[in-house]
């Protein structure tokens, strides 16, 4: 896939693909990235990619960070986090203590980032598998809802709402970039999510606290004599 | 006190596990090759012998070999203990890492501020307690028993909680009720339990592309399991020296994806000479691009031969390990094989493969070797390029062990090489890591000895038992429906769970274990299928070997070839020793029965027994050799379990005395400041400091150092002056001035540097210092 890039320096933005082990991060990131299906038994460590694309005829560069669901590697969570501008949260429909962890990552992600307006997009992915289903969708949407998070239904392996959550999460990211608060932000949030025609999230103006961070970084002093 | 009686054959197969056969029952010597299932138990016989004797403390020895071993013996208790209170601090620490930044960030109401105090305040070392009456005793006694005897019951709860309670769970699991990690019966049992929870999971689920991938109760338990002292020694003698090496290299770059160079090769470019043509190449170019450039090709294609060459390295040594890795952790690798064959019984090798590698690669070898600081094996946090390395080294391992998919990252097929050249090796090795006995026999003998010892019991706290009967409880429907199973009974007899007590008001107990159902040692020849030839004939070895270890060795009796009767003589006749006496007529007994029963021969000096004998003793002798040698391993990892400790412990206290200041801070607004004295100034030179290591660099000459030195005061509660003089003159050279907040958040953000312009502190380092030069009475 070669691609021409725009002459224009684009925005860059860092995405962090979090969830549990097994549930498809992996998949979802290289279809949208490559357009290709993986079949293979292959748990990530750590895998970056790279890809530009346009958002609302704007060109995006975005580095996407792929990582271990595997529970064993906690400790590099903070790092990853660290550098995430936008988070994709993925579970699978097929289990419910799948959904249940991202409660402890989103919680992370906003002590991390000290930020509860981070731009998040939930994701149950393997909806193809409706007979497997364990997790109702309405109450998926329900928790989207109260993250103040857009939620939708993907399918790797159909290759169905992959481009669609990682647009929406685009989206944010610009807009928060657009209000030039990296900090401070509260439009930001506007849900577009038509996750399977029913995760329509309401407008974005949920339960917003703001946060009150207090500027003291370098506020020792050193003087010299 | 034991002696350690093995079959000669043992000495040169003892390294099948490096799970040395030194514990108090000898049971982990079926796990060499092929034998019956009566000889095996014969050979258990003996050690039941000896456990037997170890309750008479009349037959205690006093070699060299008993010392060592009891050395060991004390040192493998510590281990257990210390790395049980490890676990358990690394929870306080975690919950408090994620209070203390919201603190930091004033984000924490005040009634969370006392619950987070009230969390620190117990967090120290529990006292002991006892049940306020003997029934409580006797029945969570049998509780306790059951639990630990039949290994079932857990492994059950552990598939019906939820992710929630399983952590602690575990804890009171795999440090409490089985907490003794060298002791082969509770090793065995735990690993039983594994089994059951193991088989559950392949059976529910449905392809075998998601076994083992998500996290789980199972998943859980290899964590926790990993964490114990044999798996964590393992790890830190196969990976730490490596990983040492490697982070030292702090600017070494072998970074290979193509992108990635070609923007750093543009960017330092630019930073050199922004007019040069590397300067001006075009940046948002795609990887397919960035990999086409010859210069990029230029930077990757050496970092390609050396990352292989590191990964190859590490590679060796976990092979090398083999032998070394953990019985247990092997044990594990043979169920996941067991477990696929008999699932999908046309699963090949390299299916098999697959799943031993999510366990053995991607739990356990891998998350070490991206953070070992968390395991370990390092102090520091890994720069970022060394960091990156070690991330490369870990994906090429689990390569070997999956089918890696080069569409997601394609520049990674250039370490294709690398796969193809070790893969068959790896597949080998993981093979082989499979190979090790089975433990059953010998588990339905540990058991038989458990129940003839006196004192079996456990360290357990009275939250853990609350926890552990609120848990069956709950889960009562599931685990004994049955109400006349012995759970079901003692379950009903024990009632309602008491609620969890608050931390202050937790005790640890002294639990003294036993079942009321069960007294098989009188029975044990019977149930074991033994001739009384073969009693007579263990007993008298052991007598022969106790007697022998007792007499110097340089006395004519202990002359080879033995005379057996001479020494039960010798034994007999001795003066002013009447245990040596007992055991010399003893002896005299068992040859003449033995000679009777046509088991021995006079007329060839009882050379079948005589050869035994003397087998065991020169296999004991380089016992001494084996107990020694561990000895020394597990000193080192006692060494690192203590260190890890201490630095928790810093951390606990760190964080207790900046509560506490926020506290008081809060409350002085309403109650006007109390007597605040000032604290120091504390001298320090610039020596000391380095040798602390305080100061991580330093740019004084060398020449100047012996007169600087450094003055630290708190002129209020967690706010400190650093200042630093050289000798002679009366202005400080410079002053700094700082807030505890500052130096935890930057800890926070492993920000590890501390500018002072002439040299930079580390900053956990001067946590430290602080935290001790500063304690306040209460805080700082
Ligand atoms: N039916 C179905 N299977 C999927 C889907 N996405 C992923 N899978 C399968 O789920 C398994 C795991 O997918 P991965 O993408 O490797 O999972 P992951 O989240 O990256 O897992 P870790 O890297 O271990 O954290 C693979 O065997 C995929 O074939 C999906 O949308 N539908
Ligand atoms: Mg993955």
């Amino acid at each position: 896939m070669m691609r021409t890039y725009g002459f224009q320096p684009c925005r860059e933005f860092h995405i962090v693909v979090l969830g549990t082990g097994g549930v498809g991060k992996s998949c979802l990131t290289a279809q949208f990235v490559h357009n290709e299906w993986i079949e293979s038994y292959d748990p990530t460590i750590e895998d970056s990619y790279r890809t530009q694309v346009a958002v609302d005829g704007r060109q995006v560069i975005l580095e996407i960070l792929d990582t271990a669901g595997t529970e064993q590697f906690v400790a590099m969570r903070d790092l990853y986090m660290k550098a995430g501008q936008g988070f994709l949260l993925v579970f699978s429909i097929t289990s419910q203590a799948s959904l249940d962890e991202l409660a402890t990552l989103r919680e992370e992600i906003i002590r991390i980032k000290d930020d509860e307006n981070i731009p998040i997009v939930m994701v149950g992915n393997k909806a193809d598998l409706l007979d497997q289903r364990a997790v109702d969708r309405a109450k998926a949407f329900t928790i989207s809802q109260q993250w103040n998070a857009p939620y939708y239904e993907a399918s790797a392996r159909t290759r169905t709402n992959v481009d669609e959550v990682f647009i929406d999460l685009c989206r944010q990211m610009l807009r928060r970039d657009d209000s030039g608060q990296l900090d401070d932000d509260d439009g930001a949030r506007n849900g577009s999510g038509y996750g399977y025609g029913q995760g329509k999230q309401e407008d974005g103006h949920g339960p917003m606290k703001k946060k009150r961070r207090r500027k003291r970084k370098g506020d020792h002093k050193c003087i010299i004599m | 006190m034991s002696v350690m009686l093995q079959t000669p054959s043992r000495a040169s197969t003892g390294s099948t596990t490096s799970f040395h056969p030194l514990s108090r029952q000898n049971t982990m010597s079926s796990y060499e090759g092929s034998r019956s299932t009566r000889q095996s138990k014969r050979y258990s016989m003996s050690a039941l012998y000896m456990s037997m004797s170890a309750n008479d403390s009349d037959l205690i020895i006093e070699d060299e070999l008993a010392r060592a071993q009891k050395v060991l013996r004390d040192l493998k208790t510590k281990i257990s203990s210390q790395s049980k209170k490890n676990f358990v601090l690394e929870k306080d620490v975690r919950y408090l890492d994620s209070r203390i930044a919201l603190l930091i960030q004033n984000r924490m109401a005040l009634e969370e501020q006392n619950e987070v105090a009230s969390h620190l305040e117990d967090a120290t070392d529990i006292q002991e307690g006892a049940f306020p009456n003997d029934d409580k005793t006797q029945k969570y006694g049998n509780l306790l028993f059951l639990l630990q005897s039949e290994p079932r019951h857990i492994a059950h709860l552990c598939r019906l909680v939820t992710m929630a309670e399983i952590d602690s769970l575990l804890q009171t699991v795999m440090f409490t009720i089985y907490g003794n990690q060298y002791e082969s019966r509770e090793e065995h049992l735990l690993l039983t339990m594994f089994q059951s929870v193991l088989t559950y999971q392949f059976d529910n689920t449905p392809e075998y592309s998601s076994l083992l991938r998500a996290n789980t109760p199972v998943s859980r338990m290899m964590t926790t399991y990993t964490r114990r002292g044999p798996g964590q020694s393992f790890l830190k003698s196969v990976l730490a020296d490596r990983i040492n090496s490697l982070i030292e290299l702090k600017d070494l770059d072998l970074e290979i994806n193509p992108l990635k160079v070609y923007e750093r090769m543009i960017e330092e470019a630019e930073a050199k000479d922004p007019e040069s043509p590397e300067a001006m190449l075009p940046k948002g170019i795609t990887q397919e691009e960035a990999a086409e450039n010859p210069k990029v090709q230029e930077i990757i294609n050496p970092r390609l031969t050396m990352l292989t060459e590191i990964a190859n390295g590490f590679l060796e040594t976990i092979i090398d390990g083999l032998e070394e890795t953990p019985y247990g952790i092997r044990w594990i690798c043979k169920q996941i094989r067991s477990l696929t064959k008999r699932k999908y019984p046309d699963a090949n090798d390299q299916i098999i493969c697959t799943l031993i590698g999510s366990f053995f690669f991607l739990r356990f070898i891998n998350p070490a070797i991206v953070t070992p600081k968390s395991y370990m094996l390092i102090d520091g946090t890994p720069a970022d390029k060394p960091r990156k390395t070690l991330t490369y080294v870990a994906k090429m391992l689990q390569n070997l062990a999956n089918k890696p998919s080069y569409a997601k990252e394609p520049y990674m097929a250039k370490l294709q090489p690398f796969i193809h050249a070790n893969k068959d090796k790896v597949n080998r090795f993981m093979l082989e890591l499979c190979e090790v006995q089975d433990f059953y026999e010998t588990l339905e003998m540990d058991n038989y000895v458990a129940l003839s010892k006196k004192d079996l019991q456990l360290d357990i706290t009275l939250n853990e038992i609350y926890a552990m009967h609120g848990l069956l409880e709950k889960h009562a429907g599931e685990l004994y429906k049955d109400e006349n199973s012995h759970l079901a009974i003692i379950m009903s007899e024990l009632g309602t769970a008491p609620p969890q007590v608050p931390r202050k008001e937790n005790r640890v107990i002294n639990l003294p274990l036993f079942s009321r159902w069960e007294t098989a040692i009188d029975d044990l020849t019977a149930a074991l299928d033994i001739t009384q030839e073969e009693v007579f004939f263990m007993e008298a070895k052991s007598i022969f070997v106790q007697i022998l270890r007792t007499i110097p060795a340089n006395s004519s009796v202990a002359r080879r070839p033995l005379r057996l009767e001479r020494i039960a003589d010798a034994a007999a006749t001795s003066k002013n020793d009447a245990v040596m006496v007992r055991k010399g007529i003893r002896a005299m007994e068992l040859l003449s029965q033995l000679q009777e029963l046509k088991v021995v021969d006079k007329s060839d000096q009882f050379s079948l027994l005589r050869d035994e004998v003397e087998q065991e003793l020169q296999h004991l002798g380089s016992l001494k050799e084996v107990v020694m040698s561990e000895t020394i391993k597990l000193e080192e990892v006692y060494k690192t379990i203590r260190d890890h400790n201490a630095y928790l412990v810093s951390q606990l206290d760190t964080y207790k005395s900046y509560l506490h200041n926020v506290r008081s801070q809060s409350e002085g607004k309403t109650r006007k400041q109390q007597k605040q004295q000032v604290l120091g100034p504390y001298k320090f030179t610039h020596q000391q400091l380095e040798k602390e290591g305080v100061i991580q660099k330093s740019n004084v000459p060398d020449n100047r150092r012996a007169n600087i030195y450094f003055n630290f005061t708190s002129p209020l509660p967690g706010t400190f002056v650093i200042s630093l003089h050289y000798k002679g003159r009366n202005r400080g050279l410079l002053e700094l001035d700082l807030k505890l907040d500052d130096l935890l958040e930057m800890q926070k953000d492993n920000q590890d540097e501390l500018d002072l312009e002439y040299v930079q502190f580390n900053v956990p380092k001067v946590l430290a210092l602080l935290n001790k030069r500063f304690a306040r009475k209460k805080g700082w």
